[in-house]
């Protein structure tokens, strides 16, 4: 494969000249966003093994803000939250997401106008969703006030307030808003199932069930584990929608890392442990980030050798 | 005392302008200048500054505020990012113990000469004045005070107790309390959700108490008095108000809840004189409520200070150091404060402004009269909520015990106790 590419490609200076702008377009942005985020992400390292506060200041005092971040009560429950969760908003967006792109697979009229209305959350601000659904999960004002007019006086449904059951509502809040994001995934994956595999297993006798599990679906797991990383980069940064929801509230039972970080670094002006918290959140992050990597890794190299 | 321009303080600002040989040159050279940032930009606390604004342009100065609304950390943010540019602004707000630290990372203006000039020291209360001159040197000048523990309440809520007069001690409190819930007041206390109302209710049980155990656990954070009887007992009468508060109101501030507190729906508001700007600004007359000093339970008043300021910083430009002057001027000035009090409806810094003339509320007298009391009784003690007692860390970390025991009412008082102290000893 490398015989063809070298051959294409031999360097002749008009060649390179017509090739310029094409090598700025992409190199340029591309090598000072990585500079960007790279800088960044090791001055904020180095940040937090300092005793910065109010402004950075330069020093060494070792993992002392690691050890004060990782003992504060703040940041265990927002660790506990964050699996709690990540696991439960990626897994019911996933199967929210995947039940309405079947749904939609029937070719029912109205497609697009239900597509649109399914994929439009996705257009709209995490702090919008927030504010919102903060208002309809209000028991004073939303859901339960409309219940109990409407004559349900016993109907019950005071999550938002309830601190065991906080992280829920932002649970359900956060699948609104990208449930279709998964739909549309999935509904380009289906879509692009081969119609004479279908076909071949329906003419096997196999009921329309028995066709999506054993047929389609399977063809879909590599779409799943894209949305599921998407899901997941998104859980563990998550800090909009919480910030408009539940603030961190009741008290603290819906803390996440996000809102810790922020919260260190720019409430309590201890810049060293929000630094050290973000690092955390980096290291959470690549620990789904990198088998990811390496899967796409394997898969290539099967992919090139097959 | 008039409040027009006596020849004694005239004499006192030429003094002045003699004992600060670069502000004097400046000021004659050029016109005065002034940027500042501060979190007031809507509301009475918006109107007040913008007030002072037209002032210090009367006097012919350039009046340059950039508001940055939100809570205070918010203005900090902005403060930061302009120290770390090196170009300060030449005023800002900053206050409590915020203003020794910040001091620390920037250069600021010593202000002894204009402030001895005035003969400002000895009408400020010392405690206040010690928060000013974290390194010997007055550095910034306090511009109002609040007490965070006012009690206000609602006239038909207490008509509907049948009670004619407010609650002295945490006893009296609580029957009231009792009272009116027994008479159809739906929540005896109103409340808002935020993390600084969840600190207040703590800060004015412990305040209430014991004086003497709020100095050593809150602002002296010594810790045999953080895990003192008094800190159970406080957090015992904090679930009583928590019991007694709307659970619905989420992270939203007690504001939303004013209309329900004036029409009786709710009963009783700890909360900063600052309220009374807000009843106000919200269209409610001063004869729908009652403001009365914090339950104190040796019957004399306890006053929890919460004062905002100005702190200088240090500027190269003759213009902006000729602003700085003059507004240091201003501030002092016991007719500005009272033009700055009577809008946002705080009582003056200066303890030698009369407070009987036309313009000041009963609130605001009763105020007054309650910090003069406390001060006298050495019961006058600094706000935790309000940042006034630690720095931004500690207090946020001490909040979070407060604000986490009043939505979870399975925590113990005890465990509390020891959380709080854990909360201190993590962050020191």
């Amino acid at each position: 494969m490398s015989n063809v590419v070298s051959t294409a490609t031999r360097p002749a200076t008009s060649e390179m000249m017509r090739r310029l702008p094409e090598y700025l377009m992409i190199w340029v942005p591309l090598l000072l966003s990585a500079a960007h985020l790279i800088s960044f992400s090791i001055w904020t390292i180095w940040i937090s093994f300092t005793p910065s506060t109010l402004v950075p200041v330069s020093g060494w005092v070792g993992l002392r803000n690691y050890n004060s971040v990782l003992a504060s009560r703040n940041w265990q429950i927002a660790f506990d939250n964050l699996l709690l969760f990540g696991i439960a908003f990626v897994l019911l967006s996933l199967i929210t997401g995947l039940l309405l792109a079947i749904l939609l697979d029937q070719r029912i009229r109205g497609e697009n106008v239900l597509r649109t209305i399914f994929l439009y959350p996705l257009a709209v601000s995490f702090v919008v969703t927030g504010t919102v659904w903060s208002w309809l999960l209000n028991p004073g004002i939303g859901i339960e006030k409309l219940a109990h007019d409407l004559g349900w006086s016993t109907f019950h449904f005071d999550w938002l307030v309830n601190r065991d059951m906080a992280i829920w509502t932002i649970v359900i809040a956060a699948i609104w808003q990208s449930s279709g994001f998964a739909m549309a995934l999935f509904l380009a994956g289906l879509r692009s199932v081969d119609a004479d595999i279908i076909r071949a297993a329906q003419i096997d006798g196999a009921g329309p069930i028995r066709t999506y599990l054993r047929v389609i679906l399977p063809t879909l797991w590599p779409i799943t584990i894209t949305v599921v990383v998407v899901q997941l980069q998104f859980a563990i940064s998550a800090f909009d929608l919480v910030r408009a929801l539940t603030n961190g509230g009741p008290g603290i039972a819906t803390q996440l890392p996000a809102l810790v970080v922020y919260d260190l670094m720019f409430q309590r002006s201890q810049l060293g442990r929000g630094a050290a918290a973000a690092v955390l959140m980096l290291l959470i992050l690549l620990a789904v980030l990198l088998p990811y990597a390496a899967w796409r890794y394997v898969q290539r190299r099967q992919a090139t050798h097959a | 005392m008039p409040i027009t321009t006596t020849r004694r303080r005239l004499l006192a600002g030429s003094a002045a302008a003699l004992a600060l040989p670069a502000f004097a040159r400046a000021q004659g050279a050029v016109k005065p200048r002034l940027t500042a940032i501060s979190q007031w930009s809507a509301g009475s606390d918006g109107a007040a500054i913008t007030a002072l604004g037209k002032k210090f342009e009367e006097k012919g100065g350039v009046w340059q505020h950039s508001p940055v609304p939100g809570f205070t950390t918010e203005m900090m943010n902005k403060l930061r990012a302009q120290i770390i540019a090196g170009d300060p602004p030449a005023c800002s707000q900053l206050k409590g113990p915020e203003i020794a630290a910040w001091s620390k990372i920037a250069p600021t203006v010593d202000l002894d000469a204009v402030v001895a000039a005035a003969g400002y020291e000895k009408v400020v209360a010392p405690d206040l004045a010690k928060l000013h001159k974290p390194g010997g040197k007055w550095i910034a000048l306090p511009l109002q005070i609040y007490s965070t523990n006012m009690l206000f309440l609602s006239k038909r809520a207490m008509d509907k107790a049948k009670a004619d007069k407010p609650p002295v001690t945490w006893a009296d409190f609580n029957d009231l309390a009792e009272k009116m819930k027994a008479a159809g007041v739906t929540f005896p206390v109103a409340n808002g959700g935020t993390r600084a109302d969840d600190g207040q209710k703590f800060e004015a049980s412990l305040a209430g108490i014991s004086p003497t155990a709020y100095r050593a656990a809150a602002m002296n954070l010594d810790k045999k008095a953080l895990e003192g009887p008094e800190m159970k007992a406080a957090f015992v009468q904090m679930r009583k108000i928590t019991n007694w508060m709307d659970p619905n109101v989420g992270a939203q501030p007690y504001a939303i809840n004013l209309k329900r507190f004036v029409d009786g729906d709710m009963g009783m508001l700890i909360m900063g004189g600052w309220a009374q700007g807000v009843l106000k600004n919200a269209g409610f007359k001063l004869d729908d409520f009652v403001v009365a000093p914090g339950p104190s339970d040796n019957g004399k008043p306890v006053f929890l200070l919460n004062a905002d300021a100005f702190i200088f910083w240090q500027r190269k430009e003759p213009d902006l150091q000729a602003g700085q002057a003059l507004m240091a001027q201003l501030v002092m000035d016991p007719a500005i404060q009272t033009m700055y009090s009577q809008i946002t409806g705080s009582i003056p810094v200066r303890t030698d402004v009369d407070l009987s003339g036309e313009g000041w509320s009963d609130g605001q007298r009763l105020t007054a009269a309650a910090l003069k009391n406390a001060v006298a009784n050495n019961q006058a003690v600094l706000s935790l909520a309000h940042n006034m007692a630690q720095e931004n860390g500690l207090t946020a970390a001490m909040i979070d015990v407060f604000t986490e025991y009043a939505k979870n009412k399975t925590i113990k008082p005890e465990e509390a106790v020891t959380r709080l102290a854990e909360a201190v000893e993590g962050s020191r």
